[in-house]
Formats: structure tokens, C-alpha cells, sequence
């Protein structure tokens, strides 16, 4: 008899052995990174393609994000989501592969599990995919590759599954031979549930098993030498229940420190920090530290920020948020950039931000983080006077806050 | 309920791959434990510091650095300034030598002028020590030198050249508020005996801009300018 399931369980089982692909480069890659290092990650549609190094891209945002992991309060980089779909995967690869040599042998009960249970990924991966349009605004290839795993999957499981259920209908002369398409006894879910439980569950125990201990790591990238602001360089964002004290050093053409307001905003930080912000901008118009205009545009964009102090995080989260046009019109020249301003803030800001006073605080501002000898870069955090590591910003992000300012994760 | 063939594939299958995942996450999360214990040594990023611009010579900070030393800018010394027998020993060098060290400042800094036997400063002086003080940028130091007259007796102009170096301090104080000028700010009063200005310094920025500038009024003065070196 012909076997009606097998191109659609095919079809399931390329899905999976994708899954188990992309889940594997995007589990390696976090992986990589526990050591608190900087790695190339993997970034494309085609598996076996080389990683890429580059800071900027959709992998690499997607992989820093809030939605990357889960427990991270409780392990640093928390437990990656690519994980338990490395397990799931496994488990339906083995599943298709079973459902393939057995053919109609298979009870339909075990179609019909599969064609369920086969939309739970493709589920996490519409969820997923909003995600990335509406928090990320980008999307990760890895991720992609992903969501094409789980179409694949359900396609093919629901396709066998309405395949199985047709011929079923359809009973030959003298009824079904005995082992063809039988119902099959209801406690195989149970065993196959438990199976896909601890699919997911054994790889996740290693991994948490496996995690060193971070807390020694916390505090140990430096500390501001002069934290007072004695020439009140600094400008304070206004946040909702402000509750403890960051300094904060921001460059607002950097596309990282954007990144890295975003995730304080997606983790429900940001509202619950003081935060005072030192400018810095990476653009040797006013920065004597760099050769040449790694931002060209944010000093005048610096200033433009002081100049609307009070309202200098509506400012600055305006110029995260056109960052792109923003280094676009920086590279061409300032008076594009001004005109953009000037659009957007009036024209007493354009004025303020070539006045003797403003300047003045941003060279105060680049004189403090001088004598705090602090790194020629950006973002930088100070929790107090402690400096959280730039890979406690990111990966270590909620675990680093737990330890040691807990109070602003409640 | 009988185990048949395709199930036993799917657990072995089932298991291999679990098994496989297992191990690798194991592996790789352990090297990476090893990784963060025995880092890489990475390249770090610069730090933050003053600016060092090309005029910067090592002439020029050696007189610097001693300068710093001797006035209490550096180390622990409570005292404050120079006074000229110092400048001279300690500088080392003839006065033709110790003005042209200042020669690549002819932009960035300024001459204030008084008039004769007096410590006062005109508005002119004040609004050109307030220009210079607020244009900063990278530097570390300001520098005051000032002068007495190239008349009179040793004595008398080493007064007031004091006098003169503490007026344009006083003003700088008067913009900036800040307790910790005195470390930024290094004074030098000359008498004199040492590096009277030649006539070609009237062609700098002074606070007497439309006035007649001879010799003279040119040493009836007090140097300012920030100096973007790094010691």
C-alpha cells in the first residue's frame, strides 16, 4: 500500500534537521560568548556559511536582546531559547524519522500528535518574529532560518496528518489489515510528551550545570576615580521611579548605545535608574581623543542635548530613534544636520548649540571623563562609581542588575 | 501495546541526538568556563587623556614639567608660582630659548596688558582672560606668565609682577568657581632679569588691541594660554 505520508513527513523532517541547524549555530554562538569575550557569530540563510565578526547586525542585536533567553535573573546569560529548540528539534527530527520507516504502520494516534504538537514551534516562531519587527525592527538570518524550520515542520506534519486522515476514510474491501493505521493506545501521547520533555529538559540541566560562577566577574572592569560632577557637566534623564544612581557616557550617533538604552528599556530598567548622562561624543570636532570623526555630526548633536535639559532623554531618545538619517546627514555636512535639528527642536535650540556656555559643558563633560581616566568609548555604564563590564550590558544584563542593584529590576 | 520497528528507530534516533546535544552544550559551555578564567589578552581601548598637540616638543615639556614641579601644580607642594631667580635656574636655558618656547602659542594664547606700575585689569583684559580661560578644549594647564617692566629695580618689578599673575588668577577664579583651579592653573612672574619680550610679541592677541604696543607695554604684561600637553 502506497505510503500517502511520506512526502509530507520528508518535507517535516528537512524542517527539522533545518531546526537542528539553526538552533545549533545560534546555541553555539551563545555559548561562545559565556566566556565574556567578543566572537563571531553566525548570520546567514545558507547553514555552513563562516561566522562574522562585525558589532552591528540583526544576529548579533537579536542575540543581546531581552527575548534571547530566559532565567536570566537567576544565571548570567540566562538559558538561550535556542536551546530548547535544539531539543525540540531533535525530538521531531527522531519523530519524523520513526514516522518515515514506519509508514502507515504507524498509528494514526502518532499523526495526529505530530500534526499538533507541530505548531508549538511554529507558534514560538511568529511570536518570535513579531518580536524582532516590533522590539529589534531588524531580523536575524539565523532566526529566519528558524521560522522557516517551524513552517517546514508544521506544513509537514499537518500535511501527513490531513494525508493519513483521508486514506483512513477511505476503507479498503475487508477492512484495514491488522498494523495499518490503527488508532493507537492514548498513553503513547503521554510517553511521547515525556520524551519531548526530556529532550528539552537534559541539554537545558547540562547547560545550567555546566555555568561557572560570574558574581567574582561583576566588579572588576574599574571604577570612576572623581565621580562629582563638580562643573555639572552632566545631564539628568528623567526616569519614573528613579532608585539608584548610573552614570551613563553616550555618544547619540552610536549605534551601541542606542542598543543599549533599548534593552535597558526592554527589561523595565531604564524607568527605574537616575541616570546622569555624560556625552561623548566620538567626533574630533570637540573630542581631542580620536584622530578622526568615528561619528561625524555628534557634537553638535551633544550639544543639541544639553541645550533641551530638561527634556534631554526625549532629545536623545529622538536621535536613537532617526540614528540612521541622522549619520547619514552628519557624513554630508552640518548644516543638513542643524536643518534637522532646527526641524525638530526649534530654533533656540540651534542657537544654544553654538553658545560659549554649551560648549563649555561638553568640554567639561570630555575634561570629567579624563580625569575618571575612563576608556575612549561608548556606551559605558557606572553603576555609582562601578563600572558594570560592556558584557554585563548586554548578555549578563538582568543577572548583573540582580546582584548588584536588585532594586531596579522590581 | 508492541514496540515495533520505526519506534525503536525514532527512540534510538531520539537519543543519539539528544545525547549528541548534551555532550556538545557540556563541552563547549565547560570551555568557555575555561576561556573566562584564562582570557585572551584583548586589545584595550585608549584611555581618556589630555590633548598633546605637535608644539608639544620635549624642550618644551622638559621647561614644562620643571616648571610644574617647582610651582606646586605637581606632587604635594603647598607653595604657588614662581618667582624669576627659579625660572631661571630651573629652566635651564637663555631667554631667547624660554620665549620661543611659547612661540607656537601665538593663537592660543594671549598678552594682557597693564599699565605702568599698576596690577589692574581693564575690561579689555578681563574679557580676553575670560575668551582664553573658556576656550580650554583638551589642555591640562593654563598658564600665566607675567611680567613687571623692563625699568625700574629688581625688586620693584618682582612685585609687581606677582601682583599681575595674582590679578589674572584672581579673574580666572572669578568665572570659574571651581576649588580645584589651583591645580590646573601654573603662574610664573618674571622680573626683569629674565626673558623680557622682544617688540614682535605686540603682534599676538593682547587686550589693547588698538593701542600703540612698543617694547615697553609688551613686558607690562602677563602671558596666558591653556598648553595641550600631556607630562
Amino acid at each position: 500500500m502506497r505510503n500517502v505520508a511520506r512526502t509530507p513527513t520528508i518535507v517535516a523532517l528537512v524542517g527539522s534537521v533545518l531546526g537542528l541547524v539553526f538552533a545549533g549555530y545560534s546555541t553555539t554562538d551563545y555559548m561562545q560568548h559565556l566566556d565574556r569575550q567578543l566572537h563571531a557569530i553566525h548570520c546567514s540563510f545558507i547553514p555552513g556559511m563562516p561566522a562574522v565578526s562585525d558589532a552591528e547586525n540583526p544576529c548579533r542585536a537579536a542575540m543581546y536582546s531581552a527575548w534571547s533567553a530566559m532565567f536570566r535573573e537567576t544565571w548570567w546569560g540566562g538559558v538561550p531559547i535556542s536551546l530548547f529548540a535544539l531539543g525540540v528539534y531533535a525530538f521531531f527530527a527522531a519523530f519524523a524519522l520513526a514516522l518515515l520507516v514506519g509508514g502507515l504502520k504507524n498509528s494514526r494516534r502518532a499523526y495526529q500528535f505530530f500534526g499538533v504538537t507541530s505548531l508549538g514551534p511554529l507558534v514560538v516562531s511568529v511570536v518570535m518574529a513579531l518580536i524582532s519587527a516590533i522590539k529589534l525592527g531588524s531580523f536575524c538570518k539565523t532566526c529566519v532560518g528558524l521560522y522557516v524550520a517551524s513552517i517546514l515542520l508544521a506544513v509537514g506534519a499537518l500535511w501527513a496528518l490531513n494525508a493519513v486522515r483521508k486514506l483512513h476514510l477511505l476503507v479498503p474491501t475487508g477492512g484495514w489489515p491488522e498494523g495499518y493505521l490503527e488508532t493507537g493506545h492514548p498513553v503513547w501521547i503521554g510517553a511521547w510528551l515525556g520524551a519531548m520533555g526530556l529532550c528539552v529538559l537534559l541539554p537545558s540541566l547540562l547547560y545550567v550545570k555546566s555555568l561557572p560562577d560570574y558574581r567574582s566577574k561583576l566588579a572588576s572592569c574599574g571604577k570612576l576615580n572623581e565621580p562629582n560632577d563638580t562643573a555639572k557637566a552632566m545631564v539628568k534623564l528623567s526616569t519614573a521611579h528613579p532608585k539608584r544612581s548610573v552614570t551613563l557616557l553616550v555618544d547619540p550617533l552610536c549605534p551601541t548605545c542606542k542598543a543599549l538604552h533599548e534593552r535597558l528599556d526592554a527589561e523595565g530598567i531604564v524607568e527605574n535608574l537616575d541616570i546622569s548622562m555624560l556625552l561623548f561624543p566620538l567626533d574630533n570636532t570637540c573630542n581631542w581623543m580620536i584622530d578622526r570623526a568615528l561619528h561625524p555630526g555628534s557634537c553638535v548633536l551633544s550639544r543639541a542635548v544639553l541645550c533641551t535639559d530638561p527634556r534631554s532623554r526625549e532629545a536623545l531618545e529622538w536621535m536613537y530613534a532617526n540614528q540612521d538619517e541622522l549619520t547619514r546627514l552628519g557624513k554630508s555636512g552640518e548644516p543638513l544636520l542643524r536643518a534637522k535639528v532646527r526641524d525638530r527642536f526649534g530654533p533656540e535650540v540651534d542657537s544654544c548649540i553654538d553658545s560659549k556656555p554649551t560648549r563649555l559643558r561638553l568640554n567639561n563633560a570630555l575634561q570629567y571623563a579624563v580625569s575618571n581616566h575612563v576608556p575612549v568609548s561608548t556606551p559605558q555604564l557606572y553603576l555609582g562609581d562601578l563600572r558594570v563590564c560592556d558584557e554585563d550590558t548586554d548578555l549578563g544584563m538582568r543577572y548583573t542588575f540582580g546582584q548588584l542593584a536588585p532594586e531596579v529590576l522590581r | 501495546m508492541k514496540l515495533q520497528t520505526h519506534a525503536i528507530v525514532g527512540a534510538v534516533a531520539g537519543a543519539a541526538l539528544v545525547t549528541a546535544v548534551s555532550v556538545t552544550v557540556r563541552t563547549e559551555v565547560r570551555a568557555a568556563a575555561t576561556r573566562l578564567d584564562n582570557p585572551n589578552a584583548t586589545p584595550t581601548a585608549a584611555v581618556a587623556d589630555h590633548a598633546e598637540e605637535p608644539y608639544c616638543t620635549p624642550a618644551f615639556k622638559q621647561v614644562l614639567q620643571r616648571v610644574l614641579n617647582a610651582c606646586g601644580l605637581v606632587g604635594t607642594e603647598s607653595r604657588r608660582g614662581c618667582q624669576p631667580a627659579d625660572v631661571k635656574n630651573l629652566a635651564s636655558i637663555s631667554d631667547e630659548d624660554f620665549n620661543a618656547l611659547f612661540l607656537p602659542l601665538s593663537k592660543r594664547g594671549a598678552i594682557i596688558l597693564f599699565d605702568e606700575g599698576s596690577e589692574k585689569l581693564d575690561a579689555g583684559a578681563k574679557k580676553l582672560i575670560d575668551e582664553r580661560w573658556l576656550d580650554r578644549r583638551g589642555a591640562r594647564y593654563f598658564f600665566i606668565v607675567a611680567r613687571g617692566s623692563k625699568t625700574g629695580t629688581v625688586d620693584k618689578n618682582r612685585a609687581l609682577s606677582h601682583k599681575r599673575a595674582n590679578s589674572v588668577l584672581f579673574q580666572v577664579s572669578e568665572v570659574t568657581k571651581d576649588p580645584a583651579l589651583e591645580k590646573q592653573v601654573g603662574m610664573l612672574w618674571l622680573g626683569k632679569e629674565f626673558a623680557q619680550l622682544p617688540k614682535q610679541f605686540c603682534e599676538w592677541p593682547t587686550s589693547r588691541e588698538n593701542k600703540d604696543c612698543d617694547e615697553q607695554a609688551i613686558n607690562r604684561s602677563a602671558f596666558v594660554s591653556w598648553v595641550d600637553c600631556r607630562l
